[in-house]
């Protein structure tokens, strides 16, 4: 690992381009932190309601659990790879996928989701506040949709102290908001009892719930490595990732359906107005979606740089934000308050974003230290492949294995889709950079100096 | 220690003990709300503002590093959860589920608001003289 030469200038900010300093590292519970305030979201609970619709409550669990399991493993392996060399998923898949592989792959994992997620919480945003004010041309889910995305993207952009401070102080009471919720809910609800003996007409296999579950949280996982690298220690974004999601994103999940089960209603905020727990506390969800979609702006914003290597940060938040915005009023226009295109978009997640992680633990655990004989390096003068080979062919492999799988029935070995991408494109990277290698002497075509930028 | 850094160190600890005895008193009205809603409430969110501020008091009283980003974390860290569970009082005391009467209601609110005015004071303060970040 090398460290970014002291004369070398963070242009893009955020290192975007950049191995982080060991000035700027940050504790264990500090990185738990902020994976809690990226969890905080009214999107995690709105999954749970989805797992409502397929599962009894103790299903729920099950399938939550395992799905979650499943994300702490993967995560924490991705995790533990910017922990170690201090760099960004962007800059970590130069190795797995080349410089214009990277490219490529950064958006996959991050430039386009995060653009449909902004999208998605600005319609969330816009729901919210219908339901708080209904009846007003103003919010209308589509009009909220629209002046709520531009109030996002302004904020991000000017960085208005007052509600970032706000959103800040918002995300502890957030989680405690979603336990007096729950308990609410049982409370004018039937109790537990009634919470126990629901269960949905028909129950859907364990796979679909699990691939949902993973599909969720599957683009995070591969983006770990954007928080972890500030890490005091290699494994601390390990241990702080594994233990948000294993234990916290199972509540939230579970929390979702059981509010969603008890009070009838598919929509979380609703279901939160229907206990009465008072319009304070709906405007606290607001803030918290308000928050993530900020980080999903800076987020997107760091990929683009990535990819294009032009413009600054801010600029890529005006750009991203109008985009976000524009599909987020039309959604909201065109399907009301449907659930369907957030869980369309959680499903499409899991096929294509868990190949990208699985080329980079292939490649960082096992080509490079086994087959090549390399160390992660980044600084002006580093070079790289232009695209590895292996890489690019596991990725989109592994993708269509996961569709196929899911959306065709194909017989794969585990029957979960997005677990199936994994395996396929773990393994495929494997057996073709080892052909390669042997083959040619190398896995990569091309050759990439990093300029002194860091791009 | 300079006394730059005790004098941070001091105003951490103050901060976290004021945010302690609040959420003493919080929890003290428990069984004054005249429902078991919100005897519960007061009883959660109280309970949360003690355990993190009797956890991070020994660790900012402890701390002898010559840095005060070293002091200043872990009180930003406690004061900031302390001071949303203050939120947390503003937003549903009042709330119409929790049936508080209407005196332990205002005053619980009332008690919010300080948490929340000063918890926002402490940890603007403490950001600025430690020039540590406000973000998680």
């Amino acid at each position: 690992m090398s460290q970014p030469n002291k004369e070398v200038r963070d242009v893009y900010g955020d290192y975007a381009t950049l191995t982080v300093p060991p000035e700027e590292l940050r504790s264990t519970l500090n990185i738990f932190m902020v994976y809690m305030g990226v969890l905080a979201v009214v999107a995690a609970i709105f999954a749970g309601s989805g797992l409502a619709q397929m599962y009894d409550p103790a299903t729920t669990i099950q399938v939550a659990l395992i799905g979650n399991a499943m994300l702490a493993i993967f995560g924490g392996l991705l995790a533990y790879i910017g922990g170690s060399t201090r760099a960004n998923t962007y800059l970590l898949l130069r190795y797995p996928l080349g410089r214009i592989g990277a490219m490529i792959g950064s958006l996959v994992v991050s430039a386009l989701p995060l653009i449909i997620w902004f999208a998605v919480e600005t319609w969330l945003f816009g729901i919210t506040v219908n339901v708080i004010y209904p009846g007003h041309p103003l919010t209308s889910i589509a009009a909220a949709s629209a002046w709520g995305g531009i109030l996002m993207m302004l904020t991000a952009y000017y960085g208005f102290r007052a509600i970032a401070l706000l959103s800040y102080i918002t995300v502890p009471f957030w989680y405690a908001l979603i336990v007096i919720g729950f308990f609410a809910a049982v409370d004018i609800s039937g109790g537990f009892s009634a919470l126990w003996a629901a269960r949905p007409e028909h129950i859907a296999p364990l796979g679909v719930g699990i691939t949902y579950v993973f599909g969720l949280y599957a683009s995070g996982c591969v983006i770990t490595s954007d928080v972890a690298r500030y890490g005091v220690k290699k494994w601390s974004g390990s241990i702080a990732w594994g233990l948000h999601v294993l234990v916290f994103m199972t509540v939230l999940l579970f929390t979702g359906a059981a509010m969603t089960i008890l009070t009838g209603s598919p929509n979380v905020i609703v279901a939160i107005a229907k206990v009465g727990l008072g319009v304070g506390a709906l405007l606290l969800a607001i803030l918290g979606q308000w928050t993530t979609n900020d980080n999903n702006l800076w987020s997107a914003s760091l990929a683009w740089i990535n990819i294009v290597g032009k413009l600054n940060k801010r600029q890529w938040v005006i750009i991203i934000g109008i985009i976000g915005t524009a599909i987020a009023a039309v959604w909201g226009g065109v399907y009301g308050m449907s659930l369907d295109p957030f869980i369309t978009f959680g499903t499409f997640l899991g096929y294509f974003i868990p190949p990208v992680g699985a080329a980079l633990i292939a490649d960082y655990y096992i080509i490079s230290r086994y087959l090549l004989k390399r160390q992660y390096r980044f600084g002006p003068g580093t070079k790289y492949g232009v695209i590895n080979v292996p890489g690019i062919i596991a990725i989109i492999a592994g993708g269509l294995a996961g569709w196929g799988a899911t959306t065709f029935g194909l017989r794969l070995p585990t029957g979960v889709g997005t677990f199936d991408a994994i395996i396929v494109s773990f393994l495929l990277y494997l057996v073709l950079a080892v052909i390669m290698y042997k083959a040619t002497g190398r896995i990569e075509v091309g050759e990439w100096i990093e300029k002194p930028t860091g791009f | 220690m300079s006394l730059e850094v005790a004098r941070i160190k001091k105003f951490a600890e103050m901060s976290i003990v004021i945010m302690l005895i609040l959420g003493v008193i919080t929890l003290a009205l428990a069984p004054a709300t005249g429902h078991y809603r919100g005897f519960y409430l007061s009883v959660f969110l109280g309970s949360v503002i003690v355990v993190v501020s009797i956890i991070y008091l020994p660790i900012v009283h402890m701390k002898k590093s010559e840095s005060a980003k070293d002091v200043a974390v872990p009180a930003m860290q406690s004061l900031w959860v302390s001071t949303s569970m203050g939120l947390g009082y503003v937003v549903t005391a009042l709330a119409p589920y929790f049936k508080i009467t209407l005196p332990v209601a205002v005053t619980l609110f009332i008690i919010g608001w300080i948490m929340l005015l000063y918890g926002t004071y402490a940890l603007l303060r403490l950001s600025k003289e430690a020039k540590v970040p406000l973000a998680v």
